[in-house]
């Protein structure tokens, strides 16, 4: 009836709300229960969700029933659990009923009442999370755990304690996703193992009633594990050694520290025994090592070492270490090492090193018995050189080079089982120069003997380059004329030179001057030292030295020589001569030959010109051969040459001047008219006026063709000069022209005086009042002249008194004035 | 080894002390005990294929120097004696060693290794003692 009553009314409230649909109001939507949930199994709460409420207030009333019971009951609290639910406490819970529990909204306008829900209150009982979740870390016997505690759900109106929870707990790491969960039981706390160092864990923890879920997980909770907390790790022992072998000393090296500070302690026992002992001395090896004393150190016994690590987190045991003290002997490096150096037996040095034993060793008991080794190297050297020594502590070494340096070590070891030791401090030799004076002395002398041979001959090849040329090239002789010493022109000693030349009284007068003949040509064969120079207009007055042909004025028939010794051998008879003193002079000088030329007054004045066959030079020139051959003289100064000249011939008026050749001897008709004359050597003795001029020939030898005499013939008088001063020019003949000198000496002057010499072939004369010339004697001058003409036709030369380009070779037509012509009109 | 059971000075200061016809006679015993050894050890590895033709004339080199010492020591011992430089009290003791047989024995049971480990030591504490006992006889020669 109940039903149909609340049917009935639902359907009420339906047709109000749908009416009030219409009108924007219905009645409230049909709530909904979400759940309910028992905490501990006597009082369960239920909680609703409402729909829509219609607009207006609704109102929710909680209705229910118990199973097979009809009576409904209505919510008894709606405050406890919070709005939309329904508190039912102990005394409205039966744990084995099942509730049948409806939800009604009301609002004005209709009701609206939700679905039945069917609660059995076992089957809901959840717990709440447990509480007070505390987390800690502890570490013992080097493991870290985890602390997990914890409080069971409150319950606030649940007095007994009979419920029993279980409890479950999980955990993961702060990164992870996954959980671990595990299992507690029921007791509020738990230990957690096996977590990572320096890992942050997250952990919750939840429960549950016998039946039933489990609660709810907590909230979560942190925990940092901390980091290298851990035991530290393995030492390990490096090495023992004894340096005198009576003590020795352990170094271990430590591991990592597990984060908290270690303590070493060094545990040994000794062969044979079973008690172990600790290191007496920590400190004196330094850190990390342990110094064993003499009286705990014994020999030939094994000792057992090993190191031990300890620290907050544990502790932790290096291997075992054997050692035998007698085979760890290294000692300490060889001291006192001092360098001597010595001289040996030959003053070579060599270098005796000594050192001593270490300190520490104790060699004098023979308890430590120590040998020795070397090494050493140029300071710039790469490789050692290692000598061993042996037992003794002195060595000494001979191979070492002066003047470098070289280092050296030294290092030792026991003579049995050991260890070298370290090599001693570099040491520094520096080996001495061996500086010997004797050497450096010989070296020096030899440096400046050998520099002063280079001065010298540089200087001589400087100086005398000159000569040595001259000597690998011997120069061509010049011509010279016997008997005449340049040095006497050269120094001007006029009386010498003239006694050489044959001639008296010189310097000749001032109207001598103008008899003066400005060319002088003279063969010089060999070297010329003279050197005339002409101050005339006319050209070269040098005589070429080079040109003397040493095979010129020798024994040829043309030869100067020869002629002068004709005209010596002429001499000889007439003794009266005196002139012939001076041409012995020559004759012994040699090579002079000259022609005396007289003035000549007649027309047919001629000059003779011997020409000697030598080379010829351009220059008549009164040269002083020193020797036989026939120079040709050039003279530099005419004046002093014609004075000469001049003076020679005042002196030597005779022919004998001429020289003849042997051979030739017809063709100086002149030398032997001055042979068969002896009247004309008188006339040229008294000829005092230096009016003949003595012209030298240059003959053409047959022997020389190569020579050049470059004579000019004076064989014609051109003509005659009446203006200013008479003169008689003499015209240079080509050939046999002599016909034109005949129509000269019409005249009664004789020209014999050369004024000048024009044109280069022209010998301009003057007359000379003075000289008389007779046409008889001129008659025979002219046969004498033609003969020597014929004579001189064979020849084929010339006597050139100017510049040698204008020489010619001449032919025979030169017509010269003979003076041994002359000579008898001189008388 | 079987020499461990004598009484050896371990030490410098301990072989400097005792008198010199004490250590001579250590010298001696040691020599001693390892007469026998040596030999047996020889006939042991003569029957060895594998190790080198070279070490089986060591080791008989080694026992005939070991032989040869012994005798120089014992040489110079009796010069010492009858020069006065030590006393004859311990004369008789160097032969006659009870011990000797047991030792041997003893060394027969070694294993190779520790044979040679043994006599290695052996020979290095003879050495040093001899060193000793001639630095404190004549101290002038390179002492």
């Amino acid at each position: 009836m109940k039903r149909r009553f609340i049917s009935s009314v639902q359907i009420i409230l339906q047709l109000a709300l749908t009416t009030a649909g219409l009108t924007g109001q219905s009645y409230p939507g049909k709530p909904k229960i979400i759940r309910c949930r028992s905490l501990e199994k006597e009082t369960f709460s239920c909680w609703w969700k409402p729909g829509s409420d219609g607009g207006l207030p609704t109102n929710y009333t909680l209705f229910y029933s118990k199973d097979s019971e009809e009576k409904v009951y209505e919510c008894p609290d709606y405050q406890a659990s919070g709005p939309n639910s329904c508190y039912f406490d102990k005394n409205h819970t039966n744990p084995w009923t099942t509730y049948i529990i409806t939800v009604m909204a009301t609002n004005e306008i209709g009701s609206n009442s939700s679905d039945p829900q069917y609660v059995d209150v076992t089957s809901i009982v959840q717990p709440d999370a447990p509480v007070n979740l505390s987390l800690e870390t502890k570490t013992s016997a080097s493991i870290t755990y985890l602390w997990a505690k914890w409080s069971p759900p409150p319950l606030a109106a649940v007095s007994s304690n009979s419920h029993v929870y279980h409890y479950e707990l999980r955990l993961k790491a702060e990164e992870k996703e996954e959980w671990e969960t595990i299992s507690v039981g029921v007791q509020t706390e738990y230990k957690v193992t096996g977590l990572r160092a320096g890992v942050k864990y997250v952990v919750q923890v939840r429960c549950m009633l016998d039946l039933g879920e489990w609660s709810e997980w907590s909230s979560e909770r942190n925990i940092q594990i901390p980091n290298g907390e851990s035991p530290p790790e393995k030492p390990t022992i490096i090495k023992c050694r004894s340096p005198e072998k009576e003590t020795f000393t352990c170094w271990w090296k430590p591991g990592s520290d597990g984060g908290h500070p270690i303590n070493h302690t060094l545990l040994y026992s000794k062969e044979g025994e079973e008690k172990v002992y600790e290191c007496p001395d920590y400190k004196t090896g330094g850190p990390n090592s342990c110094y064993f004393d003499k009286k705990h150190t014994s020999f030939w016994t094994i000792y057992n070492i090993t190191v031990r690590a300890t620290n907050e987190m544990g502790s932790n045991v290096s291997d075992p270490h054997y050692v035998d003290v007698t085979y760890i002997v290294q000692p300490d490096p060889p001291v006192n090492i001092t360098l001597e150096l010595k001289k040996s037996v030959n003053r070579k040095p060599y270098l005796v090193l000594t050192w001593s034993p270490p300190p520490l060793a104790d060699v004098r008991s023979g308890w430590l018995t120590l040998e020795y080794e070397l090494r050493l190297k140029p300071e710039e050297g790469e490789e050692w050189e290692t000598i061993f020594v042996g037992q003794q502590t002195q060595c000494k070494m001979f191979s070492l080079n002066p003047g470098k340096r070289y280092i050296v070590q030294i290092h030792c070891k026991p003579d049995h089982h050991g260890s070298w030791s370290e090599w001693s401090p570099e040491m520094y030799i520096q080996i001495p120069t061996d500086f010997r004076v004797k050497d450096m002395v010989v070296w020096i002398i030899v440096g400046v003997l050998s520099s002063l041979i280079c001065l010298i001959m540089s200087w001589t090849m400087i100086l005398k380059g000159y000569r040595m040329m001259a000597f690998i090239l011997p120069p061509v002789p010049g011509p010279k004329i016997k008997g005449i010493d340049k040095h006497l022109l050269e120094t001007g000693k006029s009386e010498e030179l003239l006694s050489a030349l044959g001639c008296h009284g010189f310097p000749p007068t001032s109207d001598c001057e103008e008899l003066l003949i400005e060319y002088l040509e003279v063969q010089d064969s060999e070297d010329q030292q003279l050197m005339p120079s002409h101050d005339t207009p006319s050209k070269n007055t040098k005589m070429i030295p080079k040109e003397t042909d040493s095979d010129s004025g020798r024994g040829s028939c043309d030869s100067p020589s020869l002629l002068f010794e004709k005209c010596r051998e002429s001499h000889a008879l007439p003794s009266a001569l005196q002139t012939q003193d001076v041409r012995t002079v020559q004759e012994n000088k040699g090579a002079k030959q000259s022609w005396e030329t007289q003035c000549i007054a007649s027309e047919q004045k001629t000059l003779l010109f011997n020409n000697e066959s030598t080379k010829s030079s351009p220059w008549p020139a009164v040269q002083l051969p020193p020797n036989n051959q026939l120079p040709m003289f050039a003279y530099h100064s005419s004046v002093e040459a014609h004075k000469i000249i001049l003076s020679s011939t005042n002196v030597n008026i005779s022919p004998v001047l001429v020289g003849n050749e042997e051979k030739h001897q017809s063709r100086y008709p002149v030398t032997e008219t001055v042979h068969d004359n002896m009247e004309k050597q008188r006339e040229m003795e008294n000829f005092k006026t230096e009016q003949t001029v003595q012209v030298k020939q240059n003959r053409h030898n047959d022997k020389s063709p190569f020579l050049n005499p470059k004579l000019m013939d004076y064989v014609e008088v051109h003509k005659v000069r009446q203006d200013e001063e008479p003169t008689v020019l003499l015209k240079h003949k080509d050939n046999n022209g002599k016909t034109k000198k005949h129509t000269v000496p019409g005249t009664s002057k004789e020209y014999t005086k050369v004024s000048t010499v024009v044109d280069h072939n022209i010998l301009v004369l003057m007359p000379d009042s003075r000289i008389q010339h007779t046409p008889v004697s001129q008659e025979p001058a002219m046969e004498t002249s033609q003969n020597l003409q014929q004579g001189q036709a064979e020849k084929n030369m010339s006597y050139c008194v100017t510049a040698p380009s204008d020489c010619k070779r001449e032919t025979s037509g030169s017509e010269y004035m003979d003076p041994s012509s002359f000579m008898p009109s001189f008388k | 080894c079987h020499t461990s059971g004598m009484l050896t000075p371990n030490g410098k200061e301990n072989a400097q002390k005792i008198p010199r016809e004490e250590l001579t006679h250590l010298i001696l015993k040691l020599l001693q005990a390892w007469k026998e050894p040596l030999s047996h050890f020889n006939q042991h590895i003569e029957h060895h294929q594998e190790l080198p033709d070279d070490s089986l004339s060591k080791a008989k080199q080694i026992s005939n120097m070991v032989h040869e010492l012994k005798t120089g020591v014992e040489k110079v011992t009796e010069k010492m004696q009858s020069m006065g430089i030590i006393s004859n009290s311990l004369n008789g003791m160097a032969s006659s060693e009870g011990t000797g047989f047991s030792i041997s024995n003893e060394a027969n049971m070694m294993s190779d290794s520790d044979f040679i480990h043994c006599f290695r030591r052996d020979s290095n504490k003879v050495q040093s003692y001899l060193k000793i006992l001639k630095c404190r006889i004549m101290p002038e020669n390179s002492c």
